[in-house]
């Protein structure tokens, strides 16, 4: 089922929580709201699960205006970011609920509860621990538990609330990949809130990338990692190098480094330069004006990317990522001077991006 | 130092060195807590008995013999068996506002739960007095109806309502919020209506609590003097509630029968105490459990 947000505002007392916010989601799609806390994104979630009223705009599923239409009549699964299990009833309680407060002309026979139940705890592999209480199991069971009781009433849209925030690394990546291929599987229209940019990236069809109640970016992850729009966007997403520079006779000028920019540019007093540690190179000799000269502070090698920390002339840090090979190949060690050279980066004036 | 630490490992003692207090302060702090309870709880509560059953168990079963006495009873009974139910249901309700939404006045409504606490009881009897007496606002209207309130069994009802007024409220409250809205609103998403999700969630949640809070107020409306002395006009056999027949019986110098039914209200507070210390032991190890596994 497809969702139409449009034009939502949601303000609370003196703090506004959503501006403004208009965003289309497919059906059968997987939506991740990436933002920092406090960014509206689950906010925007609970307005469309009904839990929140919007000050102004509306809500539409599948063409229908859903803006007024009662939480528990819109057939949406909300998983709690602290899945909000009910804490007096068993697994198998816990996931039948939904069934069982119907009303007797469209609640399935006991048989049919249990039969589907089971098959759903199945699904998310907890049928041994059926009747165990939210108490007797772990974090990414009670997870997984939250999950099964939200598609138990089919529903048509699945919205997740930060659903692996409280877990801890490993189980996190694996419930991760479990989702996405349980989404491809049943392929209900799905929106999920996180604040983790890699957990975004990885999962979701397209990113909707949150900021101070506003929709910053939409796109696919690819789009939104490689072009952001925003410097905010650049900062979030992944590590960056963030130097202030100018620009000037279509050439980029940071401290004593002058790099040529393809193309013509206006000149530009302050520049914000942002440059993944990916993107830049290290060599042991200076070719031209178009390097950085700096120090090797510290070098991480545990890891498939080799980080180093630099410190530059005008006491900048710089991080670099380097391949194990490429690392092997300069045999660099901390103390060295160093010139670093950008592959790739994008620059930013408050109203103008190259 | 030495001699400490192998104390402790001998007895298993997780006490750090600097909160455990030398032999003689424990010894002294103890005896002096036990003294005061002894001399300030115990020993009242002795006398009570022993008073009662001073001139044998003859004279003390025929204390209950008396048809006032019998009167009293059942009207502390009734009085409680209204109040207890009434401040049940105001208790859910307005706990349940409190805890799980935000409106204007919420502050108004807490700090007027809490009324009843801060007001001595004789003047909340006296608020009845004003209220529904003969002399009061309300009084020449429902001397009209011919209804009595004052110095009738209403008026007792009432002033036991009042004074109990917050034992719920005030227990379930806290708990109330401590526990949030998650799954109420879990509830709500899986399709529930808001009296399913009353019953279904909320209820189960916070039995414990209300059952706690319920015999807590059970005990104030059967003990319950000041107010009920206001309204009452200690009418022999009629508007006589348990505390105010003993105090007439003492008054009259019927020693073995105003500790008699001293002794009566005493041991129902004594079974309340035992229920509420069961409730306690019971939600402790909820918690316990619920937290043993986390």
């Amino acid at each position: 089922m497809s969702i139409e947000v449009k034009n939502i505002t949601k303000v609370f007392g003196t703090y506004t929580a959503l501006n403004d916010v208009s965003l289309e989601i497919k059906t059968g799609e997987l939506v991740a709201l990436l933002g920092p806390s406090g960014s509206g994104k689950t906010t925007l979630l609970r307005v469309i699960a009904g839990l929140e009223h919007p000050d102004q705009g509306s809500i539409v599923f599948h063409g229908n205006e859903t803006t007024h239409i009662h939480t528990s009549e819109r057939n949406v699964g909300f998983v709690f970011q602290h899945y909000a299990l009910f804490r007096h009833m068993t697994v198998f309680e816990n996931v039948a609920f939904g069934l069982r407060v119907r009303p007797n002309s469209t609640r399935p026979p006991e048989a049919q509860i249990v039969e589907r139940v089971m098959k759903l705890l199945k699904l998310v592999q907890l049928e041994m621990l059926a009747k165990r209480y939210p108490s007797q199991i772990s974090g990414g069971q009670r997870q997984r538990v939250a999950l099964a009781r939200a598609l138990a009433v089919e529903p048509q849209v699945l919205l997740l609330d930060e659903p692996f925030g409280a877990l801890d690394a490993k189980v996190r990546k694996e419930l991760r990949t479990w989702l996405r291929r349980l989404h491809d599987e049943i392929s209900v229209t799905t929106v999920l809130v996180t604040h983790d940019q890699e957990e975004a990236l990885e999962v979701a069809d397209r990113v909707v990338v949150m900021n101070r109640a506003k929709i910053e970016q939409i796109g696919t992850p690819e789009e939104v990692y490689m072009h952001p729009a925003s410097p905010f966007i650049y900062d979030f997403l992944g590590n960056v190098n963030l130097f202030h520079g100018r620009v000037s006779d279509g050439k980029l000028i940071i401290g004593n480094m002058a790099l040529s920019l393809p193309g013509t540019h206006q000149p530009m007093e302050n520049a914000k330069v942002f440059i993944r540690p990916h993107a830049l190179d290290l060599a042991h000799s200076a070719n031209g004006v178009d390097q950085l000269k700096a120090r090797i502070m510290h070098i991480n090698p545990a890891g498939p990317l080799v980080r180093v920390e630099l410190k530059s002339e005008s006491s900048d840090v710089i991080q670099v990522e380097l391949s194990q090979e490429r690392y092997q190949e300069l045999a660099i060690k901390r103390g060295d001077e160093v010139y670093v050279t950008p592959r790739q980066l994008k620059i930013f004036t408050d109203d103008y991006a190259i | 130092m030495q001699g400490g630490l192998a104390q402790r490992a001998k007895s298993g003692n997780t006490r750090t060195l600097a909160t455990t207090e030398p032999w003689f302060v424990r010894w002294l702090l103890i005896s002096a807590a036990l003294l005061f309870l002894g001399f300030f709880l115990f020993l009242p509560l002795a006398i009570v008995f022993v008073e009662a059953f001073n001139k044998g168990f003859a004279a003390y079963f025929q204390s209950f013999n008396d048809p006032d006495a019998w009167s009293a009873i059942q009207l502390t009974l009734t009085a409680a068996a209204i109040a207890v139910p009434l401040n049940l249901v105001f208790g859910v309700a307005a706990s349940w506002c409190i805890a799980k939404f935000n409106f204007i006045g919420k502050s108004v409504l807490l700090t007027l739960i809490d009324l009843p606490f801060s007001v001595s009881p004789v003047i909340s009897g006296l608020i009845y007095v004003l209220l529904f007496g003969l002399q009061g606002w309300m009084g020449p209207w429902l001397s009209e109806h011919n209804f009595k309130v004052i110095f009738a069994v209403p008026g007792i009802v009432l002033a036991t309502i009042f004074v109990t007024f917050p034992f719920v409220a005030r227990e379930l409250i806290p708990l109330m919020e401590a526990q949030g809205k998650e799954e109420e609103e879990a509830g709500l998403v899986l399709g529930a209506s808001g009296w399913q999700v009353f019953t279904r969630i909320t209820l189960p949640n916070i039995k414990w609590g209300l059952l706690y809070g319920v015999i807590l107020c059970n005990a104030r409306a059967m003990g319950e003097f000041g107010a009920v002395s206001v309204v009452s006009g200690h009418i022999r056999g009629h508007t006589n509630t348990m505390p105010l027949h003993i105090e007439i019986l003492y008054n009259e110098y019927n020693f073995v029968a105003a500790f008699a039914v001293a002794s009566l209200l005493a041991l129902l507070a004594l079974v309340t105490l035992a229920a509420k210390s069961l409730v306690e032991w019971r939600a402790q190890r909820l918690q316990d459990t619920e937290e043993g596994v986390k």
